[in-house]
């Protein structure tokens, strides 16, 4: 299987959030929580090539920083700070895992559903899991990210 | 339909050599599938899982190899590769175990040994000796997939013992996997 090409390509700003953006929004929503194996997906997963994404790490054993239910339209890292290796996987390559250095701390701002603006602080496994999912809006996939050949492993948790 | 084929090839490292074999097994209509290469004190080792047309024997992937090999010095072997031989460690628990200490012989068969009597199967393993000849360091990294019937506490409590014979510092983590 092909991770679509969709994920490949940069996504496209948002802008002005509209009844379209909110429907995203909720459509985001709904397919994270129908997915109980992540915590958070962004649009061009679905097939959107638009930069917005949904998250939520409430209940999480590694949360240190914790915003609850979210969707961001066109975020931007404004401050990132540290580096820790993790091992990731991804709902859009479900049969690898790799090991990825992100920044322990970032602050990232956009806008909200209802076009304010929203400015996020977070750290640890937030942070980790925003950088995975801000990667896809730029066409990225973990796979871009390991930190050496051998940091490539097979994963059949689905068989 | 395909059959696979196991390719080893060690020899000489220089740029060059893996598009070399490759080319040879593109003229076979061979497609890789997993493979793996590295240098190991600085030379060329590499082992390729290799999908070729059914009827496709290995002397005849042999031979199709033999002369650019032969080129870039480097000895290639071919074997069948058996289906049944694929073992599924997907139900085990996966851990990084890191082993350092003054380099003597003894010290990767004491840990596998020790890793095997705990029915723990060894999935990734890199070990290099570095340093001046007469102060070699052994560095050894190991993916081990540990059943469910072997507690982090007797695996710990092993490989510390293991470790304290070989006089050797042993450290192990549980590989934490985060699906994002």
């Amino acid at each position: 299987m092909l991770p679509d090409p969709v994920l490949a390509r940069p996504a496209a700003p948002v802008g002005p959030i509209d009844d379209e953006a909110r429907a995203l929004a909720q459509d985001l929503i709904d397919t994270m929580r129908a997915s109980s194996h992540s915590v958070g997906i962004a649009a061009p997963q679905i097939g959107v090539p638009l930069r917005a994404f949904a998250l939520d790490i409430t209940g999480h054993r590694k949360a240190s920083s914790c915003h609850g239910e979210l969707v961001l339209f066109d975020p931007e890292i404004v401050r990132a700070e540290g580096r820790d290796v993790g091992r990731e996987g991804c709902m859009s390559v479900p049969d690898l895992t790799g090991d990825v250095a992100r920044a322990t701390l970032l602050v990232v701002r956009g806008t909200d559903p209802d076009g304010g603006e929203l400015v996020l602080e977070c750290d640890a496994f937030e942070a980790r899991a925003v950088q995975h999912e801000l990667d896809h809006l730029d066409g990225h996939l973990f796979l871009d990210r390991v930190v050496a050949a051998d940091r490539v492993f097979p994963r059949r948790a689905y068989r | 339909m395909t059959t696979e084929v196991f390719i080893t090839a060690v020899g000489r490292d220089r740029p060059g050599v893996i598009a070399g074999l490759t080319g040879a097994l593109a003229g076979l209509d061979a497609n890789l599938e997993d493979t793996s290469m590295t240098t190991l004190g600085g030379r060329f080792a590499m082992v390729l899982v290799v999908a070729v047309p059914e009827g496709t024997s290995t002397d005849v992937v042999a031979a199709a190899l033999a002369e650019p090999a032969a080129a870039l010095h480097v000895d290639v072997s071919v074997h069948p590769a058996d289906p049944s031989d694929a073992a599924d460690d997907e139900r085990g628990e996966r851990w990084t175990v890191s082993i350092h200490g003054a380099d003597h012989p003894g010290i990767v068969h004491g840990v596998t040994q020790g890793l095997s009597e705990l029915g723990a199967n060894v999935v990734d393993m890199r070990t290099r000796v570095v340093g001046p000849p007469d102060r070699q360091v052994y560095a050894m990294t190991l993916e081990v997939s540990v059943p469910a019937t072997t507690s982090a506490e007797t695996l710990t409590a092993r490989l510390d013992e293991v470790a304290a014979a070989l006089g050797v510092e042993c450290s192990l983590h549980p590989v934490d996997t985060d699906i994002l």
